[in-house]
């Protein structure tokens, strides 16, 4: 769903750029952090359903291991390229060193539309993936996890294979399994959970109580509802949700001003987020055109589908009562938005700080996988609380002292975190 | 006639910040909703300090409300609805049941991190009490019906802290289940759903003494005493101390009372009755060696300790006596071998620590806030070292319903021929004239090794005449409500809910200091029933024998249950605390 020409990684350099220039970093940091540590393409041929061989693209990038094993989700997107997985994968070692957990930055992904495979067919892409990465990844050295289109079920289906392969159990290898299979408790709730964690601080720090406030999202997946689902808890109001329409090849938002009910509309959704538009209209949701979630009167705006949707082109659509941004998801905010929503003075919590709770999760469920001892869920959503409030304070704490704008603060904190553990191995 | 009063209702608390205990705040909130009753009254206590407390005026003593931090009622509504727990909670299954269940449930995840937040700067132990909506208000008294749990909170890792931590509010929240409180509901014609309960972290006032952590004293104080004795008039109060956690107060156990404005007069008792009455025991957070993972038992974390054990720890220092038997008495202090008395003489005969001067401008202060009689509680510190300065903490300030109808007995009614009993100690006040059940513990084969077994007789019966939405009158022997059962008989309020009028007698082997358990009486009174203290060797008695010759419900090994053929009129002077039953 990109738009075309649209280049992730040329946007993440962009941003890494800037913040190097910040921290005045020297030019052999500045070589190793720009470019991933290794990167991995390769072919998985797939026997269909229908008797034929079709011969899938998948890669893998890891690109940066200084604070610890590489970690980031495996994506089955039709429009994927190496680009996008190299700057996801960037994306991830800031997002891990701004959470402050020990791990690295890595991405993974197949060139496929699980819209159009069967599940058997899905199955043989995740063992044929893991077929050719498996003496290059594992629990102390690149920690795969579900990401865009893929599942649970997937991540079990390639523990599998490389168990077999390294024949013993290491449910250590990979994150996001179910639980009771390795899985932990709190992980389905955990990116949404850890989203509104930073805006529960964002309202805090603005002086404004959650209970006043209105929310429209875009997405309506696992990030989307839980973020929903929390952000009402704590007394907020959704008037509008955004998805995408499969049939229709298009999105379409859903408004209803007195509050969307999360139950209802999770009972007319697939499984890939998109909300039936006649049920909801038997609901009495008002239907419209998928961009106008970002013009609602709202205080809160939660972009919560996919990178680059707000853009240079839509910035200025922003209503005027928008006073944070909350980036569910990954890159969702073009740098020539950036520049728009600074000078608007809007607060926004940045993509890797926000949307970081999955991760955080995923480093608590990889380390009960490693013990094989496993916690309640009171435990790992209060550890995710701290992690998230004491990331977005550290965050929001240095941008406030040093007038700098929340997104350069978040690379700022994370890219010399990175950088210093390059340093301290001797690698620059 | 009751006289109106209440704590006011607390709005505006302060939002809870993680770093609230490293902060010099008092009070704190997580989630919102109501802070539940007692919560109210420690505002209220922290505000009758800051405004009425001159720290030059009681120089020698700290005084302070405990910082507290209230999880506020909506979480508990959070709790129950998302883990779909009201069907079960309601459901008639044993307390352990329930409690477990709750164990299961998951605590509100918008507000776990707070709970982690606090108990990764605190290191000391604490006090987790239920503080509902319907719980201390008056007229509506739930005090002491719902659990409270104290925790060592001692453990290195925050994790295991973390998890103590959140077991405890659990079990408070399960405690609104409880049979006792369901009795309860069902007896103030309230439903189980309007409750609504807000949970109090508190530190707990105390010093570590080894592996034991208390203050060294803790007490309760009436501005009203119904049981006044030697010069002290009713509206002078009484004060009932502690060495140890207030437990031992709250359980109706043994305790040292004293006017404020007498402190130097003992009770009405001898030499040698004060020492079979005088505490023994006492109550500390276990700081030492984990006990059995038990999270449904209230006391998990709670010992039991000796006066030796006190006297090895100093902590009886300021506080107890010595008896020498040689002269048959009783000195101040400790200077000479013998067996001590917990009788507090050097701490409110002398006037180092200002104790007394302190409880009675409390009290004076918040009767006059509130327009009513109050209760307070409170718990302080003596460092034997004295290296910490004497701390008073203050723990609870709620109002006493004191009926004010008048109601006049002659001398004659008291000794008539148609006197069932009288007493000159009686608690409560008005008339009643429709009563015809009476439930009584038999006194010819009445023995201390049976109350347990007596509590449970009371129980069955109590049902039976519940179920028939009948009220009754019962006599028994020793503390009703004692959690030692050698002191009386070890009810609580579930198994007599459904008494109207209760007498407590003494006999000739079951000769003990009647009840004074203050959270039980708190209640009885606000429910406006009638206590009757009745002395086996006073003035007035019993009559048995016409009781014995009622007509018989029905009989169990250690319990009558008769029902007479016209009503009982039941007459309480409370000015004068005298009471008659006629027949």
């Amino acid at each position: 769903m990109s738009e075309k020409g649209f280049n992730p990684f040329e946007m993440a350099l962009a941003q890494f750029d800037s913040v190097a220039d910040t921290l005045g970093l020297e030019q052999s940091v500045r070589d190793l952090l720009r470019n991933p540590l290794r990167e991995f393409q390769f072919s998985i041929p797939v026997r269909m359903d229908d008797g034929t061989v079709k011969v899938f693209r998948g890669f893998r990038v890891q690109h940066n291991d200084s604070r610890g094993p590489c970690k980031g989700g495996i994506r089955f997107h039709p429009a994927e390229t190496i680009d996008t997985v190299r700057a996801l994968a960037m994306w991830m070692t800031w997002k891990c060193a701004v959470v402050d957990i020990p791990l690295g930055g890595g991405k993974g992904g197949v060139i496929c539309d699980p819209h159009n495979l069967s599940r058997r067919e899905e199955e043989q892409i995740c063992r044929g993936w893991v077929r050719q990465m498996a003496y290059n990844i594992g629990p102390l050295s690149d920690v795969p996890a579900p990401d865009v289109m893929t599942s649970a079920q997937h991540m079990l289906w390639m523990l599998d294979e490389y168990e077999h392969i390294h024949g013993a159990h290491y449910p250590g290898f990979i994150t996001g399994k179910p639980y009771g299979m390795g899985g932990s408790l709190g992980r389905t709730e955990a990116t949404g959970y850890g989203l509104v964690f930073t805006i529960r601080e964002a309202l805090k720090e603005l002086g404004i109580d959650p209970r006043n406030t209105t929310a429209s999202v875009q997405g309506f997946g696992n990030v989307a509802q839980y973020a929903i689902q929390l952000y009402q808890r704590i007394g907020g109001k959704v008037v509008c949700v955004s998805c995408w329409d499969q049939n229709d090849q298009k999105s379409y938002s859903f408004i209803k001003k007195e509050g969307v009910k999360l139950e209802e509309l999770q009972g007319i959704t697939d499984r890939f987020g998109g909300i039936d538009k006649t049920k909801a209209k038997a609901l009495k949701y008002e239907i419209m055109d998928g961009k106008i979630w970002i013009e609602q009167d709202v205080d809160i705006l939660m972009p919560c589908a996919i990178e680059n949707q707000i853009t240079g082109d839509n910035v200025d659509k922003i209503n005027k009562s928008v006073k944070v941004i909350a980036e569910g998801a990954n890159g969702p905010t073009t740098p020539e938005a950036d520049k728009g929503i600074k000078a608007r003075g809007i607060f926004i919590i940045p993509d890797f700080l926000a949307n970081a709770g999955g991760v955080t999760c995923s480093y608590f469920e990889q380390v009960q996988s490693n013990m094989n001892y496993f916690w309640e869920k009171d435990d790992v959503l209060s550890r995710l609380d701290i992690k998230m409030t004491s990331a977005f304070s550290a965050v929001s704490d240095l941008a406030r002292k040093q007038k700098l704008y929340m997104r350069d603060a978040a690379y700022v904190i994370a890219i010399d975190r990175v950088a210093n553990a390059s340093r301290d191995r001797g690698w620059v | 006639m009751k006289q109106k009063a209440a704590i006011p209702i607390v709005k505006d608390i302060p939002r809870f910040d993680r770093q609230f205990f490293e902060s010099g705040d008092v009070i704190s909130l997580i989630g919102g909703g109501s802070i539940g009753g007692k919560a109210s009254g420690l505002v209220f206590a922290h505000k009758v300090i800051q405004n009425n407390i001159n720290p030059e005026e009681f120089k020698n003593l700290q005084i302070s409300v405990p910082r507290i931090v209230v999880i506020g009622t909506d979480i508990f509504d959070a709790f129950m609805m998302r883990n779909n727990l009201y069907e079960l909670a309601l459901d008639d299954i044993p307390d352990d049941r329930i409690a477990s269940f709750f164990q299961k449930a998951e605590f509100p995840a918008e507000f776990a991190g707070d709970l982690r937040g606090l108990i990764s700067t605190v290191h000391t132990p604490l006090a987790l009490r239920s503080s509902s909506m319907l719980e201390d208000a008056m007229y509506e008294p739930f005090a002491g019906v719902y659990g409270t749990k104290m925790i060592p909170n001692n453990q290195p890792d925050t994790d295991t802290r973390y998890k103590k931590l959140l077991e405890a509010v659990k079990f408070v929240y399960a405690s609104v289940f409880f049979k006792e409180a369901k009795a309860y509901f069902e007896m103030t014609g309230h439903s189980l759903t309007e409750e609504k309960m807000a949970v109090i972290i508190q530190e707990v006032v105390g010093l570590p003494f080894g592996e034991r952590y208390y203050p060294s004293v803790s007490g309760v104080a009436r501005s009203y005493n119904f049981y006044a004795f030697g010069h002290a008039k009713p509206e002078q109060g009484v004060v009932d101390l502690a060495l140890g956690l207030g437990k031992t107060i709250v359980d109706g156990g043994l305790v040292w009372s004293f006017c404020p404005e007498y402190p130097k007069t003992s009770p009405p008792s001898t030499i040698g009755d004060l020492l079979k009455t005088s505490q023994t025991e006492f109550w500390s957070v276990n700081m030492g060696k984990p006990p059995a993972y038990d999270p449904i038992h209230e006391a998990e974390f709670l010992t039991k300790g000796s006066i030796a054990d006190a006297e090895g720890d100093k902590s009886l220092y300021m506080i107890a006596s010595t008896y020498q038997p040689q002269n048959d008495r009783i000195v101040m202090g400790m200077g000479a071998a013998g067996p001590r008395v917990l009788n507090f003489a050097q701490l409110i005969q002398m006037n180092d620590i200002p104790l007394t001067p302190v409880i009675k401008k409390l009290m004076k202060t918040c009767e006059m806030e509130l327009g009513a009689a109050v209760e307070i509680e409170f718990a302080m510190t003596l460092d034997p070292n004295k290296k910490i300065p004497p701390r008073f903490g203050f723990l609870q300030v709620r109002p006493m319903v004191v009926s004010d109808e008048k109601v006049e007995i002659s001398e004659a009614e008291l000794s008539s021929e148609n006197t069932l009993l009288a007493s000159e100690r009686v608690l409560g006040n008005g008339v009643l004239s429709n009563l015809y059940d009476v439930v009584f513990v038999k006194p010819d084969i009445f023995k201390k090794e049976n109350t347990s077994l007596i509590t449970s007789e009371i129980n069955d019966i109590n049902l039976k005449i519940k179920n028939e939405n009948r009220r009754y009158l019962l006599i028994g022997f020793g503390r009703w409500g004692s959690s030692d059962p050698w002191l009386g008989i070890p009810v609580n309020w579930g198994h007599i809910s459904n008494a109207q009028v209760i007498v407590e007698a003494t006999l000739p082997d079951m000769h003990v200091e009647l009840s004074q358990g203050s959270h039980f009486f708190h209640n009885l009174t606000s429910l406006q029933l009638f206590y009757f203290s009745i002395s086996h060797s006073g003035k007035y008695n019993i009559d048995w024998d016409w009781l014995n010759s009622q007509k018989l419900i029905s009989e169990s090994d250690n319990v009558r249950h008769i029902r007479t053929g016209k009503p009982l009129i039941v007459k309480v002077d409370g000015r004068n605390s005298i009471g008659v039953v006629t027949r």
